[in-house]
């Protein structure tokens, strides 16, 4: 098995606080994988690091075997696609107009797409089911319709790594699962590398190949849902108890219900 | 295999080819309309034969030599300032930013004033070094704008780079004030022109002046729309996307300064212009740039010439000064998109 | 729930009371008036032509009209003083109230279009009724203030979001620009640009005593109110359900600051012109000296304010002397320092 992403010994932070110190991580190629951790643990300071909005101030960031500040930046673009958790639509987009920026990493000089791009577009349009949407202003859609169109862009970048900042936040249950089955479905169908940051434990654990836990900037633990789905990890990672079923979608770990550690805190 | 594009955009290329030829048409009109409007009358029937060599010299000299170049002028700095608007709410991703209401007018105006104060006494001289003065006023406006706008960790906040430009251009303002004190009443009449904004530039020295600023700059601009477009989607967006942010950013910003700077230096302090045509343009064509420029420009310039033309009109024989003309449509559609617009 | 809204906004009002500081309040208001006076003094001694004390001394107490001196300070110096201190303690004291009123920390009525609304006005006067009394000419410059002040606050109130610092600046800014632009227009078709030049510029110079007889009863009465409704502006600046859950009955508190406002800013443009920024900067100075309570804020605003102006009105004449800075000049080139110290350290919420 070999490293889509290899992070070794960064330190990033803001200011004069640092986030991550001396943190090194390595991110299987073809699976699908999770961050978790509580707020504040750095994973999403990880995730910037990763796409280059932040800084490493020490350390190496190496994707496919080659250090990312060494790559031209346009390079990078085409091997990993990112999509940061606060995108901004300007409203007067439509559909087919956002997916084509998707595209940006390949622009000739006069800027007009090329037989290649159509392709890529019309693929990522139809893949993420928005045919019959392309021409709808992004303003006019529904949250779930707006994240596909997104994560649409981010497929015709034509990257075979795809990394996502928490792809479900503020959506319903219905729509975050919708996103989830999507990604599952290219990661199986396309072969594509997929890491994000979840929120969502069980969901992290029902979809994901391979999970990393952080906490305070560190890393707590990593490995296939079953070695971090376990009462030892959440107890240090959120301070819970936390009881556990087999899902039976996926067969792995999901917790029921969960009460807060300390004793002195439980109600009932 | 479905490599075209969709039936939306094609509709949407059409309407702004549609919209592009229609602005050139009004732009005709209101140019024949400006040509035979003024303090002397000159029939229409005599103008057309004036354009085609067979008018008198009287009537030659003043279309030629005074209607013509200051129509041209109207114009190639409503087109100037129009794309500078579009191209700085794109930067700044704040959709009322304009070259005037953030204070990049204003230093170019002191820039002005003060080269005109203390370097060269008669202003014809020295005009091919108005806009290059102009621009390193404004320039460094633009700097000190946005150093005062730039925090570390949050970077520029759209608001906060408005509010210091409102207040940046506030300071000048009372800087040029002062500093009328010290000059001679001439200089003091050149001021307060340019204050007000009247196209006082209107010879063809100044055209020429004018036209390579414009001529390098706009396709320029033109050339960056796809990079103005993947801005707008956001800077984490555009980073992923494999943009240098921070360098676009900065030859955008620059490109923008310039063309208000040189577009200021001949026409004084115009504002609104680059507020209100790219806004007109979104709602009519939507958001890529590549329409939106093209468009905004055309926009630009019908709203300047019509505005400059009001002027000479309305209060017959006095001038109306183009920027309140400007200013007195201008501001109640801002007031309006202000009262629409969400944050 | 709306019990609960009530205890924490009452704890809310009784945080504002702690942090109220009366003592030094009656410090800085007493220490204000002996350094206005001791500016007044100095103002009326220094100038085009220096003037001793007991010269001063003897202008109001043995006056004389054979001596030139006397004439100075009794014509020219004195009303001019009176009026810069009038005009200073009327701006901060119409800024506060707006600060107050909209909880925002940006409000000054040159910055909201108040004061372009008056000089609007005061064209229009000039234009069309030539000679006309002060006493309507004043009037006219209300009418003007509340101009400007119903279309800002008419555009912040039509948007869906309200009125937030950033809307009101920048409406204000564009309403600014709009009644500039319709003076000049009048000013330039009726010929009276030179005296208008005047009025954007700011000065007292002119200020007589027929316009101090008229101005200065109107500018006690103003902050006599505003002072009379301070308590409810505290409350009203804690927040719009704050203060209807504390049943105060916000309408008439905003109706009758509205009016003080514009009387305030209306009278003070008619006599120094469009001068910005003096609203701004004096509230938010008195705040970081007496804290949050408006009954304090009010008095300490209109020393404090008056204070300001006197000595920016010394400055403007002695500086280049015997050139006069205008003053509206001048105060800008503090005030944009300040609004940009106040638009870099308000964080994100600006």
């Amino acid at each position: 098995m070999s490293d889509a992403l290899e992070v070794q010994n960064i330190q990033v932070g803001y200011q004069n606080r640092s986030v991550i110190e001396d943190f090194s991580v390595t991110i299987p190629k073809n699976k699908i994988t999770t961050i978790i951790g509580p707020n504040g643990c750095g994973k999403s300071t990880l995730i910037k690091t990763v796409s280059r909005i932040l800084k490493a101030e020490s350390g190496a960031i190496f994707l496919d075997g080659k250090a990312i500040n060494t790559l031209d930046t346009r390079e990078i673009a085409k091997k990993m696609a990112i999509l940061p958790q606060t995108a901004e639509s300007p409203g007067g987009l439509s559909v087919f107009e956002l997916v084509s920026y998707g595209r940006f990493p390949y622009r000739k000089a006069m800027g007009s797409l090329s037989k290649e791009d159509y392709e890529h577009i019309h693929w990522a349009i139809d893949v993420t089911g928005l045919n019959e949407f392309k021409d709808r202003q992004i303003s006019d859609m529904s949250g779930g319709q707006r994240q596909r169109a997104w994560i649409a862009m981010s497929l015709a970048q034509g990257t075979d790594t795809l990394v996502l900042d928490e792809p479900t936040t503020y959506l319903d249950l219905a729509h975050q699962l919708e996103i989830l089955l999507l990604l599952k479905r290219l990661n199986e169908e396309e072969n594509r590398t997929i890491v994000m940051v979840l929120h969502d434990l069980n969901l992290a654990s029902r979809f994901s190949d391979y999970m990393i836990a952080m906490k305070d900037g560190d890393l707590i633990t990593k490995g296939t849902p079953e070695e971090v789905m376990t009462k030892g990890h959440l107890r240090t990672l959120f301070n819970i108890e936390a009881e556990f079923q087999s899902c039976p979608y996926s067969g792995h770990p999901v917790f029921t219900s969960y009460h807060i550690s300390k004793q002195e805190d439980s109600h009932g | 295999m479905m490599s075209q594009k969709t039936a939306g955009l094609i509709k949407r290329q059409k309407k702004a080819v549609f919209v592009g030829i229609s602005l050139v048409v009004i732009l005709i009109v209101l140019f024949v309309v400006s040509l035979n409007t003024g303090v002397m009358k000159i029939d229409p029937l005599t103008v057309i034969k004036t354009v085609f060599g067979q008018g008198e010299a009287t009537d030659e000299l003043l279309l030629f030599e005074f209607r013509l170049p200051r129509i041209v002028i109207a114009v190639l700095i409503g087109m100037g300032l129009a794309m500078s608007g579009a191209v700085l709410q794109g930067v700044v991703k704040n959709p009322l930013a304009d070259p005037g209401i953030i204070g990049i007018n204003a230093g170019a105006g002191l820039a002005i004033t003060l080269f005109v104060t203390y370097f060269s006494t008669e202003v014809g001289g020295s005009v091919f070094l108005m806009p290059i003065v102009a621009f390193i006023g404004a320039g460094l406006t633009a700097v000190t704008i946005y150093a005062f706008s730039y925090k570390k960790d949050e970077g520029i906040s759209p608001i906060r780079l408005i509010l210091v430009g409102v207040a940046v251009a506030a300071g000048i303002s009372a800087l040029m004030i002062v500093l009328t004190l010290k000059i001679d009443p001439k200089t003091y009449d050149f001021v307060a022109t340019w204050l007000a904004g009247s196209i006082w530039g209107s010879s063809w020295n100044f055209v020429f002046a004018l036209l390579p600023w414009l001529i390098v700059l706009m396709p320029y601009v033109y050339f960056k729309a796809k990079v103005l477009d993947v801005m707008n989607l956001g800077d984490s967006t555009a980073v992923s996307l494999g943009m240098n942010l921070e360098k676009e950013r900065r030859t955008l910003l620059a490109a923008a300064v310039g063309l208000a700077a040189a577009s200021v230096s001949v026409s004084g302090g115009i504002g609104f212009v680059g507020l209100i045509a790219p806004h007109m343009t979104r709602r009519i064509v939507g958001e890529a740039y590549r329409y939106v420029l093209p468009i905004s420009a055309l926009i630009g310039g019908v709203l300047v010439l019509a505005a400059d033309t009001i002027g000479r009109v309305i209060l017959q024989p006095a001038e109306i000064p183009t920027g309140v003309v400007v200013a007195i449509i201008g501001a109640p559609y801002f007031l309006y998109l202000l009262a629409k617009l969400n944050d | 729930m709306a019990k609960n809204a009530t205890i924490e906004s009452k704890a809310q009002v009784k945080a504002v009371k702690k942090t109220a500081k009366p003592i030094r309040g009656t410090i800085i208001i007493i220490s204000g008036l002996v350094f206005l006076c001791f500016s007044f003094i100095l103002s009326i001694s220094l100038g085009a032509a220096d003037i001793n004390l007991s010269t001063i001394y003897n202008a109001f107490f043995n006056f004389d009209t054979g001596v030139t001196q006397h004439q100075i300070i009794r014509e020219l110096r004195f009303p001019r003083i009176i009026g810069a201190a009038l005009v200073g303690a009327a701006f901060s004291v119409a800024g506060a109230l707006m600060q107050g009123m909209t909880r925002n920390p940006l409000a000054d009525s040159g910055l909201l279009g108040l004061n372009a609304g008056a000089v609007m006005m005061l064209a229009i006067s000039f234009s069309f009724f030539p000679g006309m009394p002060y006493v309507y000419t004043v009037l006219l410059s209300f009418f003007g203030a509340a101009l400007g002040a119903s279309i800002v606050y008419g555009v912040g109130s039509l948007s869906k979001n309200g009125l937030t610092p950033i809307r009101l600046v920048l409406a204000g800014a564009a309403v600014t620009a709009l009644l500039t632009a319709l003076s000049e227009g009048i000013a330039l078709y009726f010929n009276v640009g030179q005296d208008m030049a005047f009025w954007y510029a700011g000065g007292v110079s002119s200020t007589k005593w027929e316009h101090l007889i008229v101005i200065t009863p109107i500018v006690i009465i103003m902050i006599f109110i505003a002072m009379r409704i301070s308590r409810s502006i505290t409350i009203l600046s804690l927040g719009e359900e704050v203060a209807v859950s504390l049943g105060e009955r916000t309408v008439r508190t905003k109706l009758i600051s509205i009016l003080v406002i514009v009387v305030l800013a209306g009278l003070a443009v008619s006599v120094v012109g469009a001068v910005s920024f003096v609203g701004l900067i004096v509230p938010h100075l008195t705040r970081k000296i007496v804290g949050y309570d408006y009954r304090w804020i009010i008095p300490v605003s209109a020393v404090v304010g008056a204070v300001l102006v006197v000595v920016a009105d010394l400055l403007a004449r002695t500086l280049n002397a015997p050139f006069e800075i205008p003053i509206g000049a001048l105060i800008s080139l503090i005030g944009v320092p300040f609004f940009l110290y106040l638009a870099r350290k308000g964080g994100k919420e600006l």
